[in-house]
């Protein structure tokens, strides 16, 4: 005999028991969602006929994703960028891009590997992040994505340990830096397709600018890395160049977003209202300092730092910003109901 | 196999939310905790990872046109996974753990899914969710386990009104047509149907368990012209080529440029 | 409905409900108490039905109907009434039916006077015993016996009734016709607006809605539940209604009807095979100290010279074999001796006040849980607290079982646990999947479950536990079985099979007795029509006999729809004679034709002498339609082709009531004992004849208008709870979608009394003051009443201090008080005080000792000087002489 609790019936509890997968989870209580509605408590809740929704409540679920992912965003687009420009440095047969070109790699290999971990680490189920690579998917940009990332890393490695090379194996190496610069693109604007690929009004709303924004970020990023960190006379010009187009790039496609996103007023309230709002306005302050600051006359290495520090904050709360945005746009029923009812849903597509 | 779905009819629900109890039950669901909201007799809010079917109550100051009852009525519907023709989740899923069945329904797949919360972004209904313990999305089967073994579903076996139809797709959209004729003809002229094919809803392809509504899908907290994500994204993906090559000129120009200086 | 058609239970079959052209659900939230058999009530309102909900609130039923009538709780007769003195105004009565199937045309004595002439009494009411004497309200010339109600009363005056006790054409100033007239003559659309706060337009609606869809192509139902039961007036609401759908024709007729819809699994099988005190199965009356003191007077008393009632002795003899076996010989009057005789009024309440009062020691509650189901908790849990022991059988430790340390008033501590000596004793029950039985649903279908799985741990079936109740009860009195007063338990037949490890009773052997066999051979008889009076035949509810016809158990029976027609007579069995729709003789007119084709359900097949149709004929199959009985017929004899209503003295359905009825022959409109208005109608405002328990630990409030307590507060369920909550407060699914105890008031009234949606409020009544959360809604709608605005407010009763989800409990709140015919407690009309906020924790939250220190000097106003000074209540109780001391 097994010895088993009971209850006041002496009946055993395990015959009560729920079974099976479902019935393992354990569930987030009600009222941790619900604390909003608590605080509606007392309003009556009579219905706005013309402009209904369901007692407030979201018609969506909210981004499951946590802090993790935007810095994703930021890693994986500096990460990216770099590859793009370590890849640009090839061109360059004079061999004064040497470094620059080793230093890419380097932080390409360092920031896609940290991006992978970082993925893994948000994941749900982080022991099955292989099953990502089970399928290929062209409709799943994160499934894209992961193959993207997987293509990172071994190209990088491969790049940097032979294009300094001579004979094949510089060939090889060579070849491996235009791949790892190829999949640095993708790398550092699928980002943008990823989170514009989804029922999220603000996000989808802006789906044109998106990658266009996240690709200008990571530009940046990678700018601002370089500007902070390494004083390579020889490649500040080529990545003080490449980041300041980067800030203004993105720069303008923050501003293009929220127009983008603003020709339905209400799906563009999150980037001026509330927490994200704050980051995203303060994300676009500090973009347009830093480029302010790299390109007055002038060409201190303070000021490159203060300008990498400012690119970088910028991009970073950019990230955050959007996200949160996200966050705020799926709890906002009328975000979703305003932007179909104003033809941008399904019948944007005729 | 012919694909099979739902028509949940609201004018013949009376909120006994038998549905809901009954998909726990079967599919031995916990409670979402114990929380009166004060929002009609709805205690359970939305669809979630442990609410598979959930019944909306509307309390609306408007009367329904076959209802004797002053300047006011009371609307239930009982909410479901959409089983949409073109599934977001699916769609975007990137371990293939959301599939299509052989009764066209969108099933997770428990022992793939990673937990990655892609579908829950892709949903446009907002109907799949991350369990909160191991974080896999969880969402309505469409009774799988009981289809295969020739049952049907459990919600639509315990509504006692028949107000939740299943069966064969194709006649479930016969029938629903017939059955909004039959009310206009009965006065009830509000009545019509949301999502049953791809003609009335071309952003999902239609979907496989579709509704007839009394009043704008926004009361149901439903979307009113949803879409699957990936219909849009080539947009996205365009920009992302234009991103891209705008990026490498610059990398190139930088390079070219920086050098020449 | 026992005393206006024959029978206590639903005339129809809820599937019957979808050939109804008009459904008027009034005292009943269908859609939430009976989903599953609402589901006939959609599909007529898809086959275009009106559906018509008369509610205080507007419900999930309400939600799904054509018409939502709100009414004020208490006041149902007014508006009923309305519709008849508009169907006699009009002259919308189905006249053929009415003179042919009613008493309609009877006379009634001379002697009778109306509550038109007195003020809202009838004649009869005699100030010594405060109940009335009814010799007055007999038909002239002769008594009929009743075939339900209290039966003794005029046995020696009753005869046969005949045609000259009638006039045809109605026009005689004492018929029933014209007596109910006069009667409801005052129901006028204005007074029916100034009782019930239903607009004048709206009752004309639904009274034409009615007279509309009725007749003889179309027909309407009524379903009530205990929105109209739970009232000091209670069984007259229903009366009101049976008199509507005789007047309009429309029972024993297919889509027609009167729906009781019953509350738990099996409410109908407890009281076919009653729980009830004062029956005993298949409505056989308890005998009575008083008036049956042998099996001769026993008889006399409720045997009927006419109708189906002159059977009587066959049943009894029948089940006093059953119960005897060998031992019960026409000697010793089948051992009538044997049988408890009643003393007095011994209903639930009467009950809990002697507990109250130290009269009992020991109680076994099975089944029930009085400490949050049943009125006054306070007074409840006191008489639990007096008693030496108290065996609780359920699947939970429900507040019954532990009100020695879980209640109010030991929290507060006004009630020490150490000064409690009850002994408790618990037992865990099993539940119906875990064993073999026969549930009789609302419609009387008994319906056999077979066990699914063996009960867990020590729980077992109720079966069982009696079993071996008994087996040890003869065991204990081994020793001295042969004296006399033992001889009942020493005779009492027990000798059940037995199965399985752990000996259960067989429980097909329980329907095998109860089915009735020759006792000769063992053999099952094949109905209540081979019933004998002669020992030779022995059953156990001579209403459920058939069910186990052949040896096969007619119950387990489940061919489905679709193999056979809607009545579906091979599913299942339903008493009596497996008769789905009862009184259908009535479908036919009086020559045996269906009334119209669309409406055909039985009819007389001149070809083979017999009746036919597609429900088993609830008539004696080959008595034809013309047959008349001779002057000396007797007993069945008596039916004649034309009367419907086979288990009526008359053959009639009973407009007027003669005998059988408490208070009245004829429903009146009485407020609730208390109300917010006085009584428009009559001087009389509260039912004269109610039952009281005037005790200070069960104060009342003033009659109308008592300024401490404005509001009408009114009781119901919900669909995600059941009753006292046993079985649904500890179930999580089911306690998460009504997670907390909350009252539903109107936006109006949240306003007034300061009242935030989600937010507390505290009710209050002179018993209680309980919490609950608020939930605003325009679903309660104040009323419009002589220009005074009057708020109501709604509180489920589901919950109390244990289970998952826990809350305050409305009945707490509510008095003992009850109708005299059947002591059901008024449970949905009785007035409060809400307040924003949670109690605080001095107040008192329930009574516990005397409690009201005086009487309250507006007391009187609810009784006509002539009906005060209230003695004893009727049954012959002294409910209300108690240890606590007359208020
Ligand atoms: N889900 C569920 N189903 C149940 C039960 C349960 O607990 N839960 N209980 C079962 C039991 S035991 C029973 S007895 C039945 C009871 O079934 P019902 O009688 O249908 O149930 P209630 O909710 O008690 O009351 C019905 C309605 O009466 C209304 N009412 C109150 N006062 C008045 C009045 O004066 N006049 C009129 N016309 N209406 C009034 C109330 O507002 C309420 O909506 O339900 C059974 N079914
Ligand atoms: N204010 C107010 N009060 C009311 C009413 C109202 O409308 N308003 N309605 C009244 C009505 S109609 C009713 S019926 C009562 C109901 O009141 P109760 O009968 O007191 O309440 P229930 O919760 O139904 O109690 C039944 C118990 O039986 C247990 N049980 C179930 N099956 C079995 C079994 O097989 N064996 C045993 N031993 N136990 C079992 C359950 O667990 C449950 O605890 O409430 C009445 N009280
Ligand atoms: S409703 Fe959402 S979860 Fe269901 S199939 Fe459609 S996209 Fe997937
Ligand atoms: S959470 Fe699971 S089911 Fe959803 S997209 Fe990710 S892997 Fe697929
Ligand atoms: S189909 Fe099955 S899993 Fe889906 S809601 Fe219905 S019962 Fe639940
Ligand atoms: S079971 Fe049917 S009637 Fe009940 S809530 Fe669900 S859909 Fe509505
Ligand atoms: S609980 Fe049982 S009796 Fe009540 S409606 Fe449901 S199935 Fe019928
Ligand atoms: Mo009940």
């Amino acid at each position: 005999m097994i010895a088993v609790t009971t209850d006041g019936r002496d009946i055993d509890l395990e015959v009560a028991k729920l079974s099976g997968e479902g019935a393992l989870q354990k569930v987030r209580p009600v009222d941790t969602h619900m604390q909003r509605v608590a605080r509606e408590w007392g309003k009556l809740p009579t219905p706005d006929t013309s402009d209904p929704t369901y007692y407030g409540r979201p018609v969506l679920k909210e981004p499951v994703w946590h802090w993790a992912i935007p810095l994703y965003f930021y890693v994986g687009g500096a990460a990216g960028a770099s590859l793009v420009m370590g890849s640009a440095a090839q061109l360059d047969r004079s061999g004064e891009l040497e470094n620059l070109m080793r230093r890419c790699h380097w932080a390409g290999i360092i920031g896609s590997a940290l991006s992978g971990a970082i993925l893994i680490y948000d994941l749900g189920k982080p022991s099955r992040f292989h099953h990502m690579l089970r399928v290929f998917r062209p409709t799943s940009p994160m499934n894209m994505g992961a193959w993207i990332l997987s293509s990172v890393s071994p190209s990088a490695i491969v790049a940097a340990m032979f294009a300094q090379r001579r004979g094949i194996l510089g060939a090889f190496g060579e070849i491996s830096g235009v791949a790892s610069g190829l999949s640095g693109l993708a790398l550092s604007t699928y980002t943008g397709v990823l989170i514009a690929n989804s029922a999220i009004p603000v996000w989808q709303e802006s789906r044109r600018v998106l990658p266009i924004l996240f690709g200008a970020s990571a530009m940046a990023s990678a700018g601002s890395i370089f500007d902070m960190f390494f004083e390579d006379r020889a490649a500040r010009r080529v990545t003080y160049t490449f980041g300041t187009v980067g800030r203004a790039a993105e720069l303008a496609a923050s501003i293009a977003l929220e127009r983008q996103a603003g020709r339905v007023p209400h799906v563009a309230r999150p980037l001026h209202t509330g927490a994200s709002g704050f980051l995203w306005k303060t994300a676009t302050v500090m973009t347009a300092g830093s480029l302010l600051l790299s390109v007055l006359p002038g060409r201190s290495r303070k000021r490159r730092v203060a300008a990498g520090v400012m690119g970088t904050l910028g991009s970073i709360m950019m990230r955050y910003g959007i996200h949160q945005a996200g966050v705020a746009s799926a709890r906002d029923p009328r975000a979703t109901f305003r932007q179909q009812r104003a033809g941008h849903g399904a019948a944007e597509l005729d | 196999m012919p694909a099979k779905g739902f028509f949940t009819d609201t004018t013949l629900c009376i909120g006994c939310k038998a549905c809901e109890v009954a998909c726990k039950q079967w599919n031995q669901l916990p409670d979402d905790g114990f929380f009166f909201t004060g929002m009609s007799y709805d205690n359970t809010v939305a669809l979630g990872a442990s609410t598979w079917r959930h019944v909306a109550f509307i309390e609306r100051p408007v009367p329904l046109q076959t209802q004797d009852a002053g300047a006011f009525s009371w609307l239930f519907s009982s909410d479901v996974c959409k089983h949409c023709a073109r599934a977001g989740c699916l769609e975007s899923c990137p371990t293939g753990a959301i599939v299509r069945t052989e009764f066209e329904s969108v099933y997770v797949q428990p022992d793939v899914c990673n937990g990655c919360g892609y579908c829950v972004v892709n949903c446009p209904f907002g109907v799949i969710d991350r369990r909160s313990d191991d974080n896999r999305a969880w969402k309505c089967t469409l009774c799988y386990d009981r289809l295969r073994e020739d049952m049907q579903p459990a919600c639509a076996k315990a509504c006692p009104t028949e107000s939740i139809k299943f069966g064969d797709l194709d006649h479930l959209r016969a029938e629903a047509r017939a059955r909004v004729e039959d009310l206009h003809e009965k006065g009830l002229r509000e009545a019509y149907l949301y999502g049953e094919d791809e003609h009335s809803q071309p952003g999902t392809g239609g979907l496989n368990a579709f509704f007839l509504l009394v009043d704008k899908p926004e009361v149901y907290n439903l979307p009113p012209d949803p879409v699957v994500p990936t219909k849009k994204a080539k947009d996205a993906w365009t920009s992302m080529g234009v991103a891209a090559a705008g990026m490498a000129l610059a990398a190139v120009g930088a390079v070219l440029w920086g050098k020449e200086r | 409905m026992g005393t206006s058609y024959g029978r206590g239970g639903a005339t129809t079959f809820q599937q019957d409900l979808q050939n109804a052209d008009v459904i008027v659900i009034q005292g009943s939230n269908m859609a939430e108490c009976h989903p599953v058999g609402f589901r006939w009530v959609m599909k007529a309102r898809e086959r275009g039905a009106t559906i018509i909900h008369v509610d205080p609130r507007f419900t999930r039923t309400s939600a799904v109907a054509n018409i939502h009538v709100p009414i004020r709780a208490g006041s149902d007769i007014a508006f009923l009434g309305g519709i008849i003195n508009y169907i006699l105004k009009n002259d919308r009565y189905f006249k053929d039916y009415v003179i042919h199937y009613t008493n309609a045309p009877a006379i009634v004595s001379d002697e009778f006077r109306d509550t038109e002439d007195l003020d809202g009494l009838f004649s009869g009411w005699n100030q010594q015993t405060t109940q009335y004497d009814k010799e007055s309200w007999m038909y002239k010339g002769v008594d009929p016996a009743p075939a339900a109600g209290k039966r003794e009363a005029g046995a020696d005056r009753r005869g046969p009734i005949r045609a000259e006790h009638t006039d045809p054409t109605l026009q005689h100033p004492r018929c029933v016709f014209q007596i109910l007239k006069r009667h409801y003559s005052r129901y006028t659309p204005e007074v029916v607006e100034e009782t019930c706060g239903i607009p004048k337009a709206l009752l004309i609606k639904v009274a034409e809605t009615l007279c509309r869809n009725s007749g003889r192509e179309r027909t309407g139902a009524f379903c009530y539940a205990v929105g109209w039961t739970q009232h000091s007036v209670g069984v007259q609401y229903i009366r009101t209604a049976a008199i509507i759908q005789l007047l309009l024709g429309n029972i024993g007729r297919p889509g027609g009807g009167i729906m009781a819809l019953r509350g738990h699994a099996s409410i109908q099988g407890s009281t076919d095979i009653p729980t009830l005190y004062n029956l005993l199965p298949g409505y056989l009356p308890m005998p009575k100290a008083k008036s049956d003191a042998t099996l001769a007077d026993y008889c006399r008393n409720n045997e009927s010279p006419s109708g189906w009632w002159g059977e009587f002795p066959k049943y009894f003899v029948s089940l006093m074999k059953a119960y005897f076996g060998g031992a019960a010989q026409k000697e010793n009057d089948w051992c009538y001796d044997y049988l408890p005789t009643l003393s007095g009024d011994h209903s639930h309440m009467n009950t809990v006040a002697d507990m109250a009062d130290g009269k009992l020691k020991g109680y076994f509650v099975m089944g029930e849980n009085p400490s949050v189901g049943s009125m006054n908790g306070a007074l409840q849990r006191k008489g639990l607290r007096k008693l030496d022991w108290l065996v609780v059988r359920d699947f939970q430790l429900i507040e019954t079982a532990e009100f020695w340390r879980d209640a109010p008033e030991i929290h507060r501590g006004e009630v020490k646990t150490k000064d409690i000596a009850t002994e408790v004793f618990f037992f865990p029950g099993a539940a119906h999947t875990e064993k073999s039985g026969s549930f009789t649903n609302t419609q009387r279908l008994l319906q056999w479950h077979h066990k699914a799985v063996e009960p867990p741990g020590d729980c077992r079936s109720e079966l069982d536990f009696i079993y071996h109740l008994g087996v040890r009860l003869k065991k204990l009195y081994a020793r001295e079985l042969n004296e006399r007063r033992n001889w009942p338990i020493r005779d009492l037949t027990w000798n059940y099979p037995t199965e399985g490890p752990r000996h259960e009773v067989v429980a097909e052997s329980i329907l095998e007795e109860i089915n009735g066999y020759t006792t000769s051979d063992g053999k099952p008889v094949a109905g209540y029509t081979s019933l004998k009076d002669d020992g030779s035949t022995a059953c156990g509810t001579w209403i459920y006999s058939g069910c186990y016809r052949d040896g096969i158990n007619m119950t387990a029976r489940r061919k489905p729809h679709w193999e056979q027609n809607w009545v579906a007579h091979d599913w299942a069995w339903s008493w009596p004679s497996n008769r789905r729709l009862m009184y259908n003789r009535a479908s036919a007119d009086p020559e045996g034709r269906p009334w119209s084709d669309r409406k055909k359900l039985v009819w007389w097949d001149e070809q083979k002498k017999r009746w036919d149709g597609y429900d088993t004929p609830d008539f004696i199959a080959d008595r034809p339609p013309s047959y008349r009985p001779s002057k000396e017929a007797r007993g069945k004899d008596t039916i004649s082709g034309i009367d419907p209503f086979i288990m009526q003295a008359d053959g009639k359905g009973w407009i007027f009531v003669p005998a059988g009825l408490e208070d009245g022959p004829l429903p009146t409109h009485y407020e609730p004992e208390e109300s917010v208005i006085r009584n428009p109608l009559y001087g009389q405002q509260c039912n004269p004849a109610r039952m009281e328990w005037r005790r200070r630990d069960n104060p009342y409030h003033r009659a109308f208008e008592d300024p401490r307590f404005p509001y009408v507060l009114t009781t119901y369920r919900l669909t995600e709870h059941h009753t006292a909550g046993g079985m649904s407060r500890w179930l999580s699914w089911l306690s998460e979608l009504q997670p907390e105890m909350f009252c539903e008031v109107s936006p109006e009234l949240a306003s007034e009394r300061g009242l935030a949606n989600g937010g507390w409020a505290t009710i209050r009544t002179a018993r209680a003051e309980i919490e609950a959360r608020v939930l605003v809604t325009e679903r309660m709608k104040p009323l419009r009443v002589r220009g005074r605005t009057i708020h109501q407010i709604g509180l489920p009763y589901h919950w109390s201090s244990r289970g998952i989800v826990v809350g305050d409990t409305a009945n707490e709140l509510i008095m003992f008080v009850a109708d005299p015919n059947v002591s059901i407690q008024e449970s949905k009309a009785f007035t409060g005080m809400i307040e924003a906020g949670r109690k605080s924790k001095e107040r008192r939250a329930v009574t516990s000792g005397a409690f009201v220190k005086q009487i309250d000097p507006e007391y009187w106003q609810r009784d006509l000087p002539i009906a005060r000074n209230r003695g004893g209540g009727p049954h012959d109780s002294k409910a209300v002489e108690t240890k606590e001391g007359n208020m």
